[in-house]
């Protein structure tokens, strides 16, 4: 035993005298070089990450595919990521200073994480609003990748939360499309009346309430104290509004839903199958997701569907035109080896052929405008583009949009209010309490 | 060996006194020895300290750090991270689900997977006593992610096989959310486990009864003493060694439960199931407070040493 402590601590000793050694960087955030994207070298390789493992696979192997066959000298070092592995992957690759050169990010603070320390190239000069390629992108879509009139990201899929309803569901109980909240309570209750679900809901990840939440916190906290509140420096969460949201969201939970407080132990895609099977009136998706929550040849597409916004409360002193949504996004490595081969490559994936690509093959809108027609979408997603072109903004998902601590406060806090272990109350102090810990 | 045994002389006579060859000077020979010992385990020992001792003391620095993994800023910060993990309740929430963990998994893998074994060594028939090791092993041969899934599926509040069958019985007030209600979605994950290593201690401690001479039962037997007794009086006592070792096993394994959460409810709802493993993961590639999760490490560390240690201990006292 002595033996086996003495090994113990040698070897303690010789690792940390090796510690002390190895390189501490103490380095603060750089700005990112600029970087010359006029001339573009076609030769040697590009490195792209992305979240679009499995179903949604098959729009960037063949990019990347159409771009090697069209560059004969470049390669493409495609790695497709499931949503969870993609948020554990590109943080060990920045934390070892190996991130690809074009990377997937979600809007808000999440893509701010990597432009504030200068881990992502500027792309104004090239990709802001009047410029020849950003002016085929849908306004929205760029506005979610700026900061300080920087435009940093390439919007790929346009991307916003709708209700969907089954209208054959609705004509049984004689329910017409709501247009306040209190309306879509009523409604669910007219449903319930006819034995009929009113809304199928799972919230085993926790993120599905984040998206009613940021709905409704649109619609009652005004969008300058929503902008102050979701950035720690000048945050207080001391609105009446967030409150208000999270009791209309469990009245909603309560009232329109079948799962109630055994929504966390339902999957969130098993009542998206549950809406596409005829089996509940609405289900609050987005639009990425018609053609899987709406198969073809499914009960609820040969009942008839169509759309609406979340509804906002009577009297709301928040933007009820806002939409919760967000375009997915990439980013350049400041520090790739070819940067313009980088945004050459993103430059043709976001084309208007590639763009129609995206919608025919894996069904996502792109911000590319006048990309959506009959050939290669619905016309409820058709009708989501249209739609979302009329909203105020974007709301950006609030588990996105905030710092980590705060989205984890949001996430479980309202899993707790699910449950009955917490009141909105618990919620909003432990959210405040997270704000207060980032500043 | 072999060569020294030969070069020893007879008790009371000196080598050359015994006529024998005079060995060479031992020192040398020893030091030659080592030197080549020393040659054939660096490689080994060089992997140790590289991928085990050196990322141990690294972690312990890194607990003692905030670091910005975006730009790989580290700021020293002495003890900071432990005094938040002492006042986070979700920590003590998290320590307290592992003690959880490790006390039903006493009670399930342990004693009942021992009473288990005893009642599959006594039957007589050998063929069906080999399928029925087989039969209760058989999860252990699953993936966790697949028992994950299936559990999952058992555990729906809708349509799940757990729910059906109170409903089937009557008990249909007793069904709930069984990964989705606080209060029972930790002892459904501990289930799930128990489930699934249940059968390799049974077939652990099968293999350890069989080690016990027969001629004991069959004395106890003629002396009038019957199974339940036998079980106390000989099966328990003979196979303690085993008994020992699986407890530590068991407790060691509870600490470090990662894999069994993630795939079920991934620490929810709101934290109830967490572990110090879901917790460290959370606290890092969610929160990005590295430097926290750096602390959460070096606690299940220590816990887990110490364990070590006692088994070390244990293992060199009583050989199995």
């Amino acid at each position: 035993m002595k033996a086996l402590f003495k090994a113990v601590a040698a070897a303690g000793i010789v690792a940390v005298a090796l510690t002390g050694c190895g390189s501490s960087s103490t380095a603060g955030p750089a700005a990112a070089p600029a970087a010359d994207l006029s001339t573009v070298k076609y030769e040697g390789s590009v490195s792209v990450i992305t979240r679009y493992a499995g179903g949604n696979a098959a729009f960037f192997e063949k990019m990347a595919k159409d771009y090697e066959a069209a560059h004969p000298g470049v390669k493409v070092n495609l790695q497709q990521e499931s949503d969870q592995g993609y948020k554990d992957k590109i943080k060990t690759l920045t934390a070892s200073q190996n991130v690809p050169d074009v990377y997937f990010t979600w809007a808000g603070n999440y893509a701010e994480q990597f432009y504030d320390n200068g881990l992502a190239l500027d792309l104004t000069n090239v990709i802001a609003p009047k410029t020849e390629w950003g002016s085929t992108m849908a306004p929205q879509a760029l506005d979610a990748f700026t900061k300080d009139g920087k435009t940093y990201g390439v919007p790929l899929g346009l991307d916003a939360k709708y209700m969907v309803y089954n209208k054959k569901l609705f004509a049984d109980a004689g329910v017409s499309v709501p247009t306040d909240l209190e309306g879509l309570l009523a409604s669910c209750k007219s449903l319930k009346a006819k034995n009929i679900v009113p809304m199928s809901f799972g919230n085993k990840d926790g993120w599905p309430a984040i998206h009613y939440i940021t709905q409704l916190n649109s619609y009652n906290v005004p969008a300058g104290t929503l902008d102050k509140d979701y950035k720690p420096a000048t945050a207080s969460f001391d609105d009446p509004g967030y409150k208000q949201s999270l009791d209309q969201f469990a009245r909603i939970v309560d009232e329109c839903t079948t799962t109630g407080k055994g929504a966390n132990g339902t999957d969130y895609y098993s009542q998206r199958d549950a809406f596409g099977q005829g089996k509940a009136a609405m289900f609050y998706v987005e639009n990425l997701e018609f053609a899987a929550a709406v198969p073809k040849g499914s009960p609820a597409e040969t009942d008839g569907y169509d759309l609406f916004r979340l509804p906002a409360p009577a009297g709301a002193k928040g933007d009820t035109k806002a939409l919760t949504g967000a375009p997915d996004g990439f980013l350049i490595n400041s520090k790739a080896k070819n940067p313009a081969l980088a945004v050459d490559f993103m430059k043709f994936v976001t084309s208007k052929q590639n763009a129609e690509t995206l919608a025919s093959t894996i069904g996502f809108p792109s911000p590319v405008t006048g990309t959506l027609n009959e050939s290669n979408s619905t016309p409820q997603l058709r009708s989501s583009i249209e739609d979302l072109q009329k909203a105020s903004r974007l709301s950006i998902w609030l588990d996105t949009v905030t710092v980590p601590g705060v989205a984890d406060a949001y996430l479980s806090g309202v899993e707790g209010m699910i449950s009955g272990t917490k009141t909105s109350q618990d919620v909003m102090t432990a959210v405040k309490a997270a704000s207060d810990q980032a500043k | 060996m072999s060569t020294q045994e030969k070069t020893f002389p007879p008790p009371g006579l000196s080598a050359a006194a015994a006529g024998t060859p005079v060995p060479r000077r031992r020192k040398p020979a020893r030091k030659k020895n080592t030197w080549h010992g020393l040659i054939w385990v660096l490689p080994g020992l060089v992997t140790l300290f590289l991928f085990v001792y050196y990322p141990l003391v690294l972690n312990f620095r890194y607990s003692l750090e905030t670091s910005n993994i975006f730009t790989g800023q580290q700021r020293f910060v002495g003890l900071d991270n432990y005094t938040r993990l002492a006042a986070d309740p979700i920590f003590w929430k998290a320590l307290g689900n592992n003690c959880l963990y490790a006390g039903i998994s006493i009670v399930c893998q342990v004693f009942f997977a021992l009473v288990l074994a005893s009642l599959i060594e006594n039957l007589r028939n050998e063929r069906f006593r080999a399928i029925l090791r087989s039969v209760y092993f058989l999860p252990s041969a699953i993936s966790l992610t697949v028992t994950g899934l299936l559990f999952a599926f058992m555990y729906q509040p809708q349509g799940g096989l757990l729910n059906g069958l109170l409903d089937a019985v009557g008990l249909d007030s007793l069904q709930q959310a069984w990964l989705g209600n606080p209060d029972t979605a930790m002892l459904g994950i501990i289930m799930m486990s128990q489930w699934q290593g249940f059968g390799y201690c049974t077939l652990l401690f099968a293999v350890a009864i069989q080690r016990i001479p027969r001629d004991l039962y069959e004395a106890s037997a003629l002396d009038g003493i019957g199974p339940v007794r036998q079980i106390f009086s000989i099966t328990i006592p003979l196979v303690r060694e085993m008994t020992g070792l699986m407890m530590i096993v068991t407790i060691s394994g509870a600490f470090q439960v990662f894999n069994e959460v993630m795939v079920t409810t991934s620490g929810g709802p709101d934290n109830s199931t967490q572990v110090l493993g879901t917790w460290l993961y959370r606290s890092g590639f969610v929160k990005n407070d590295f430097g926290y999760a750096a602390a959460i490490a070096t606690v299940i560390f220590i816990i887990t040493l110490a364990l070590a240690l006692i088994q070390v201990r244990y293992t060199n006292k009583r050989r199995v």
